[in-house]
């Protein structure tokens, strides 16, 4: 698809859409606990549940 | 009155009670708080009204250690002194900076932040500050700081006209201090360089060495070599624990709501550690310049994705003709530990014009303040994270234990020590009032009486010891 020289809408489109790909992948969440935790992830403080 | 020579000044035969050497923001300020009690000072100030580069070259030096900025750019020797190429970033010491830290040696300082809140009003006058707003805490271990971008006062162009009219004050220019001469109780004179040559001894009550964070310690340094001894009795700490703030890029981070936190005209925000995360992770003070930039809509989609999928921003910017970085970057300026080792020591082979040896400034940045700015920026990354504010990324060369980088900042040109305030005699050089231990008429002004730097601007904190120095003895010589 890079290739194809995507139109400036079709590349917002896709930062857009970005978010929402774990949920779409439909990948399980962590427990709320375990979520709020903190990891350090190539140089990113990262919420647990960010990596979800 | 403002001379142009010190053959002018002599031809006025006039007999200042007080001789204050150097006319940055340390030596105007105690000279006017003088004056006005009606007190006489001849300020003498090594360079002319402007800058020149012969004046500059009596400030060449050598660096011995970590890589720092040439010793003769990194300060100004004319009229106003380094004021004139100061930036203008205010905040006064906090606190705790003047509390000892059990796992930091040679912390604390003998006086405390109250001690100088009585003249942080005349501070704002003479800086030109707006109040400050209060620290906001953002977690139990990150505070939102204010640091006020003033609009950097040149000491020279503001006190030129209050200088010339002044009865008490006789500002003299283009002539140099090359040595203090003392009997190891009191000071006696100071040896002029004028014109290319020694032009005999000025005499007066009291002195006041006010020549900078490096010439300070130079000045008295070669005096007591001089002197046997006879300017600064203690030499122990003459010189030692000089410090700076160390500057660095440090990491990225990508914020949830860009107007969480209000940004300066710089789009710069700051923040500090609280004194309680300090001391759990037994660090020095930092400080953290978040710098947004502000990019609208998709740019800040891209630029949000420059930090954590650079590759991927590249390309998507590329394919928008855009040229983004990260949204928001993250520069730390930190403490140093106070160490002996640090130091200003005279060149052995190398003498300005006058005859006076050059500087040779050893400076290196500790385990310590290393593990300081990795461990904040944690601290700070965590804060964001847990209270989603946003996301922090420290950069590579932190997490892998990579050497600093050679393309930055390097440091604020903060010259702090060298002379630092004390009560114990072989860890410091002057007492709580700025009077050099065992000399009766000899004072320092600026921050080379440091202690410790904290991790903000020192430029209105030396202003206010310096109201407070010129209170100090304008009672003194009254009684």
């Amino acid at each position: 698809m890079l290739e194809k020289n995507p139109s400036r809408r079709a590349i917002v489109n896709l930062l857009l859409a970005l978010p929402f790909v774990p949920t779409l992948l439909g990948r399980p969440k962590p427990p709320a606990k375990e979520a709020e935790a903190i990891v350090e992830v190539n140089g990113w403080i990262l919420k647990k549940s960010d990596l979800a | 009155m403002i001379f142009d020579s010190y053959e002018a000044f002599e031809a006025a035969a006039l007999a200042p009670k007080v001789v204050v050497i150097g006319s940055g923001p340390a030596g105007i300020t105690i000279a006017r708080k003088l004056a006005a009690a009606g007190i006489t000072v001849a300020i003498l100030e090594a360079g002319g009204r402007e800058y020149s580069d012969e004046s500059q070259d009596f400030y060449r030096g050598r660096t011995v250690g970590d890589p720092y900025f040439d010793l003769d750019i990194t300060r100004l020797r004319y009229m106003g002194g380094s004021s004139n190429h100061w930036a203008g970033w205010c905040r006064v010491l906090d606190a705790h900076d003047f509390q000892p830290k059990a796992w930091a040696p040679d912390t604390g300082w003998p006086i405390e932040r109250k001690d100088i809140e009585p003249f942080l009003s005349e501070v704002h006058d003479i800086l030109e500050l707006p109040e400050f707003r209060a620290d906001v805490p953002i977690s139990d271990d990150m505070r939102w700081v204010q640091l006020i971008k003033s609009p950097a006062v040149r000491f020279g162009e503001k006190y030129a006209d209050e200088l010339a009219n002044s009865q008490n004050i006789a500002l003299v220019l283009n002539t140099s201090v090359t040595e203090l001469a003392g009997d190891g109780s009191k000071i006696t004179g100071t040896r002029i360089w004028s014109n290319g040559r020694q032009a005999g001894l000025l005499q007066a009550d009291y002195f006041v060495v006010c020549a900078g964070g490096l010439e300070n310690s130079r000045l008295l340094l070669w005096s007591n070599q001089t002197s046997n001894g006879g300017v600064v009795p203690h030499t122990e700490a003459l010189g030692k624990y000089w410090m700076e703030h160390p500057t660095f890029e440090g990491g990225n981070a990508i914020l949830a709501d860009y107007d969480e936190f209000e940004v300066d005209a710089a789009n710069e925000a700051f923040f500090s550690p609280s004194p309680a995360a300090m001391e759990r992770l037994e660090i020095m003070n930092f400080g953290i310049r978040l710098i947004e930039t502000p990019y609208p809509g998709a740019k800040r989609l891209i630029a949000d994705l420059a930090c954590s999928a650079p590759d991927l921003a590249e390309w998507a910017a590329v394919k928008l003709g855009q040229h983004l970085r990260c949204a928001a970057q993250l520069y730390v300026a930190w403490e140093q530990a106070p160490r002996a080792d640090n130091r200003i020591e005279l060149s052995a082979t190398d003498m300005d014009q006058a005859g006076v040896p050059r500087i040779e400034l050893h400076w290196k940045k500790s385990d310590l303040e290393r593990r300081t700015i990795l461990e904040g920026l944690r601290l700070f990354g965590r804060t964001m994270a847990e209270k989603n504010l946003g996301r922090v990324r420290i950069d590579d060369w932190l997490t892998s234990g990579a050497d600093y980088p050679t393309n930055q900042e390097l440091a604020g040109h903060h010259h702090m020590g060298g002379t630092r305030m004390g009560t114990d005699v072989a860890r410091s050089v002057v007492d709580a009032d700025c009077k050099v231990h065992a000399m009766a008429n000899l004072y320092v002004g600026g921050s080379s009486v440091f202690c410790t730097s904290g991790e903000c601007n020192p430029t209105t904190t030396i202003t206010a010891l310096a109201c407070r120095l010129g209170d100090h003895l304008a009672r003194k010589i009254a009684a």
